[in-house]
């Protein structure tokens, strides 16, 4: 079932995938939907390959749709309020003995503005959430559109969507605006969504709290239920703050009000930190001098990356990573440190060799021989043949030679030079 | 149909998220038409209430400045208000449809796990993934990719050591594939003599398929004339060793206007620019030492298709978090595309070892192949001849020859 004898890795444009004699599309209606060029239709190895790539992109899907979740959510929660408001406004009225009737009026009028102000506030709501369905739409339809004729650009987006992914983890805002911008993939990307983190992050990295509370309290009822102690720990650290500065009354106070309520879940750690009082922010106590230093605010920083992942339903590490980090092992063999590993193995690389390093190396379960002279595999269609000195070369390509020369075979490592006649063929399975 | 195995899952997951925005938009004309109806009422409350005032005017208290309603139909007025309020029970109402549109998202959350891997990192190893290599990774491939200004991004906001070699070494292939998309071909040609000592044979070859391109260009686009001097000036010094190929040019000149119609009709297809742009690609990635499609690029594909398998091992062995990140290599193997094999690896039939220094493959007589190991085995330890397991012709360790593959 070979067909593609050198196709470049990332399968460049139709005209390398020509002649699949053998491989017919699944179904007579997968043959029709197949659609117009297909005399070029890739084998069905490689969509069922590209069915299971799909199946990755779960955070592709899920991220617009959180957010989507949560400004449904937000606006909800703001029509609820007012028509609250205006209901016990109505109840208050109506039970207020000493009313003027001015008074009612006015009442009764400041009620209904309140009612048109919401009006228009959900219909801009609507929109929001309109658009925001759109977006998750948008990339369903990019997941659908994936086919045998737009692969290698499709891929292309995949890979420019992982290095943006890259790009926001590191909070490399600009390179990840720059790249987006580059192929317009900005509806496949969720740079607004890291923004939002962007603000969080960038205060606890100049030492406030605020935003990150405020975030912890817009997600509120989610952060219970995954039972986070984020707000916990920001609490503790603005505790630490109030004792560094020697503020130990209010840090009290404020140890009472928000540090006492997660008593019942971290007795242990509040204990530690509450001990503090008892040392000042130089000490050297080890136990208490760790509390004191500055990175804690970077633990604070990575806490909040974590959560914020885990709320939008992306994994804790960059998507580069990942898939790197896969086809790293997947690729690695002994031969790929040799000095004579081709170019075209990205392991013949420095910096790959770096990071494959502590990687598990792949493993076959069947001999996969590729021929030194043509590069194409070695199998039963083209099988290996062995020279006198065991050096051994595709038929192919011994073929060819022997054509070209009278009969003759040189070997190109070792110089050796012999008939066609003389080659023995190996069977390896 | 592309992605047989996911057009059903994938329909279901759209059908789901109709539905969401079916509910979505009845939650919110539901919150609409409640707004509207306490408001309605609210208002008419305002009118009654000033109504009651007109009402009653004839009533006024003359000593007294206040044109007041009685403070008891004021009241009355008020309670049915809110007594109007409860029945229409507007925030019950809010609930109920906004239960509806929760109960469509959670569907769609179901679904959306279902059909698609709701956690893809189950493989990912806590190793040093060290950020400066990886950004060394990144930049070639940006500057690969001719996206420049990306990359000076990049180096700025991670502070990275500038790459300016590699980065004028791509502005250079930038330009010359700029050129050749505007079918002039000098920059490519240039490189190739600058290079020509290390290009050895491929830039002759080169320089022969570049000349050709123009040679056919030039006759398309201009006239016979300037082809001619053209092929004059660069063809005939190539004519001692492809005297074939220039005389099949020489032919084109009896086609002017015609080529497509012509014999030669495959020298005009507009796709041998494109393989053109990929060969020069090609050999200038070659000659800075890398593939063509970057490191990265390939590096990423392999990925990405066999993350599904490793994913898979990873749940399997799930309970044995240690035997994971131990493992010096993985214990099934990972299927890549042909284009992905860039080493020969012989896996010896009887003891599924790997072919390595110290255990190479072994050429039996019978043309069967088997490591080194196996035979000493099979021998008993170079002592006895032995059978061929899978043939079974005889054999001993001095007819057994290493192979080089």
């Amino acid at each position: 079932m070979e067909m593609e004898t050198d196709a470049l890795p990332n399968g460049s444009s139709a005209s390398s995938t020509t002649g699949s004699t053998t491989s017919a599309p699944a179904t007579p209606t997968a043959a029709i939907t197949a659609g117009a060029v297909s005399a070029s239709a890739l084998p069905s190895s490689k969509l069922t390959q590209l069915a299971e790539s799909l199946k990755l992109e779960h955070q592709f899907l899920r991220v617009p749709f959180e957010h989507y979740k949560k400004t449904i959510r937000a606006n909800h929660r703001i029509v609820e309020k007012e028509v609250s408001a205006v209901i016990s406004g109505v109840a208050e009225a109506a039970d207020s003995a000493e009313l003027s009737r001015d008074d009612a009026v006015q009442q009764l009028n400041s009620l209904v503005s309140r009612l048109q102000g919401l009006k228009r506030k959900l219909e801009e709501g609507s929109r929001t959430e309109h658009l925001q369905a759109q977006r998750c739409r948008a990339r369903l339809d990019h997941l659908e559109s994936a086919d045998a004729e737009n692969l290698s650009e499709w891929n292309n987006i995949r890979l420019k969507r992982i290095l943006v992914d890259y790009m926001l983890r590191m909070s490399y805002y600009d390179t990840a605006i720059k790249l987006a911008g580059s192929s317009s993939i900005q509806d496949f990307v969720d740079i607004d969504v890291f923004f939002e983190a962007k603000k969080v992050i960038e205060a606890l990295q100049s030492k406030e709290v605020a935003p990150a509370l405020a975030w912890c309290a817009d997600n509120k009822s989610r952060l219970k239920k995954s039972k986070s102690k984020f707000e916990f720990q920001l609490r503790l650290q603005e505790f630490i703050e109030l004792v560094r500065a020697e503020n130990n009354m209010r840090a009290i106070t404020y140890a009472r009000k928000y540090l006492a309520p997660w008593g019942a879940t971290h007795m242990k750690e509040l204990q530690r930190v509450m001990a503090t009082l008892a040392f000042k922010s130089n000490t050297e106590c080890p136990t208490y001098k760790v509390l004191f230093e500055a990175k804690q605010w970077d633990y604070l920083v990575d806490q909040f990356k974590q959560e914020f992942c885990r709320l939008y339903g992306m994994t804790l590490e960059p998507l580069l990573n990942i898939y790197l980090q896969a086809g790293l092992s997947a690729l690695k063999t002994p031969f790929c440190y040799e000095d004579d590993c081709t170019k075209e193995d990205p392991l013949s690389q420095e910096s790959f060799r770096k990071l494959a390093l502590p990687l598990p190396y792949s493993k076959q379960h069947h001999s996969k021989l590729v021929c030194y002279i043509t590069k194409e595999l070695m199998d039963t269609e083209n099988p290996p043949l062995v020279l006198p000195n065991g050096y051994v070369y595709s038929t192919k390509a011994l073929e060819e030679m022997a054509k070209k020369n009278d009969g003759r075979i040189t070997c190109p490592r070792t110089g050796l030079v012999c008939n066609y006649t003389e080659v023995i063929k190996a069977y390896i399975s | 149909m592309s992605t047989s195995s996911l057009e059903m899952p994938l329909s279901s997951l759209r059908d789901a998220f109709d539905r969401v925005g079916k509910k979505q938009k009845l939650s919110i004309s539901k919150s609409q038409e409640v707004i509207d109806q306490v408001r309605h009422e609210v208002e008419q409350a305002l009118v009654d209430i000033q109504s009651d005032h007109v009402a009653t005017w004839a009533l006024v208290d003359i000593q007294s400045d206040d044109v007041a309603t009685s403070p008891i139909d004021q009241r009355s007025i008020l309670d049915e208000l809110r007594n109007k309020l409860n029945m229409i029970a507007p925030l019950n109402q809010l609930e109920g449809s906004q239960k509806e549109l929760n109960l469509s998202l959670n569907k769609y959350q179901k679904v959306l796990d279902k059909t698609l891997n709701p956690d893809i990192s189950k493989a990912y190893r806590n190793v040093d993934f060290d950020p400066h290599t990886l950004h060394q990774i990144i930049l070639n491939h940006f500057y690969r990719e001719g996206l420049f200004d990306v990359a000076d991004s990049l180096i700025q906001e991670a502070g990275e050591p500038e790459a300016i070699s590699l980065r004028l070494k791509f502005v250079e292939l930038h330009e010359i594939l700029e050129a050749m998309k505007l079918r002039n071909l000098e920059p490519a040609l240039q490189w190739v003599s600058e290079n020509f000592e290390q290009l050895k044979e491929c830039g002759l070859f080169l320089k022969l398929k570049l000349h050709k391109l123009q040679f056919v260009e030039i006759l398309q686009k201009r006239c016979q004339a300037d082809a001619l001097d053209y092929a004059k000036t660069y063809l005939a010094p190539l004519a001692s060793v492809h005297m074939d190929e220039i005389q099949k040019l020489m032919g084109c000149l009896l086609w002017v206007g015609k080529l497509d119609s012509s014999p030669y009709s495959e020298l005009v297809d507009p796709s041998n620019w494109e393989k053109m742009t990929e060969e020069i690609t090609e050999q200038f990635c070659s000659f800075l030492g890398q593939s063509s499609p970057s490191p990265l690029s390939v590096a990423l594909a392999a990925g990405i298709e066999g993350l599904p398998t490793l994913l898979k091992l990873a749940t399997v062995m799930a309970a044995k978090k240690q035997e994971w990140l131990a493992m010096k290599q993985l214990p099934v193997p990972v299927e890549l595309g042909k284009e992905f094999q860039y080493h020969s690896i012989f896996v010896c039939p009887v003891s599924r070892e790997q072919g390595s220094e110290e255990n190479p493959p072994m050429l039996l007589p019978c043309g069967h192949v088997l490591c080194k190991h196996s035979i000493h085995k099979l021998s008993k330890n170079s002592t006895r001849s032995f059978k061929c397991p899978y043939c079974p012709q005889d054999a001993s360790v001095t007819q057994c020859r290493q192979l080089f593959f």
